[in-house]
């Protein structure tokens, strides 16, 4: 796709939706729209790769222990709540 | 009408209805049970939602607080685990509002189409191509647990509900009291956020 021929109007439209796309949330049409939008657009299609890769990466965000002292506290304040009041 | 819903409204039996059931019913001791199994789930989360460990902290114990002090409220409408995040994204909302940072800035879309259109990518960089596990390291962890923080709140709750604890839409939704469009709005803001950060990080090596 030649500058000449590149919507950016569309192109922004469609650079809006590729998440929905990356969750299987877009409608049929909106999604082979897209599709085919990213077959020649190489900056949307580097947009949608490198956007995949981070939420990949957001998903392998590890949980960290919860401090043994914080626990413990954690422990001793909910033991001391007063049992009349809830629940 | 809403009587007519809240009547026909489906009652959702989880892994935590037996115990909830229990605590309700005068068994308070059972709570110390679920903060159990919630603990590190729900401190984790606050270390997301908060820059200083302490308010981390504070977060879990309001949350705590909050749940013991409203369960007997909870209708087995959503699961447990969907109730007690909106408790606990709902004192995080009110920890920001009792501190004076200034109100969350905006993304914008065009800003961040700009950046492509300024530096148009020619392929896809490696560090989005080579496998996961290559990739991942300590270092990079830290670096995303950082620029996550960075995020404005109303986009770091949203993507971290979303592509973190593994929400859905419509439960990120519900959680956070928007519509599923402006979570998709706002997820979508998050994430073009953190790929630039990533970008930054990865443009000072070859990659």
């Amino acid at each position: 796709m030649t500058n000449g021929e590149h919507d950016h109007k569309h192109c922004l439209a469609m650079f809006g939706r590729l998440s929905e796309y990356l969750d299987n949330e877009l409608d049929e049409i909106t999604c082979k729209e897209l599709e085919h939008h990213i077959k020649k657009c190489v900056p949307c299609f580097v947009c949608l790769q490198t956007l995949k890769r981070t939420v990949d990466l957001c998903k392998k965000t590890e949980d960290k222990p919860v401090p043994r002292e914080f626990s413990q506290k954690l422990k001793e304040i909910i033991q001391k709540i007063p049992k009349t009041t809830s629940p | 009408m809403t009587t007519v819903k809240n009547l026909n409204q489906k009652k959702i039996k989880d892994k935590d209805s037996v115990l909830i059931q229990a605590i309700n019913s005068g068994r308070v001791e059972k709570f110390q049970d679920l903060v159990k199994r919630y603990e590190q789930k729900l401190y984790n989360f606050s270390l997301r939602m908060c820059r200083d460990p302490g308010d981390a902290e504070d977060m879990v114990q309001d949350t705590f607080l909050n749940v013991f002090r409203y369960l007997k409220d909870f209708r087995y409408e959503t699961k447990f685990k969907n109730w007690l995040y909106k408790v606990a994204a709902s004192t995080c909302i009110k920890q920001r509002r009792k501190s004076k940072f200034a109100p969350d800035k905006e993304l914008s879309l065009d800003e961040f189409r700009a950046n492509d259109e300024a530096e148009p990518p020619a392929q896809v960089p490696n560090w989005a191509s080579m496998p996961l596990d290559q990739l991942l390291n300590e270092e990079l962890s830290e670096m995303i647990s950082s620029a996550i923080l960075s995020l404005p709140k109303k986009y770091r709750l949203v993507i971290v509900l979303r592509d973190v604890e593994g929400f859905s839409t419509d439960e990120t939704a519900q959680i956070l009291n928007l519509s599923p469009s402006n979570v998709k709005v706002r997820l979508h803001r998050a994430r073009l956020y953190l790929r630039d950060k990533l970008k930054g990080y990865f443009n000072n090596d070859e990659w």
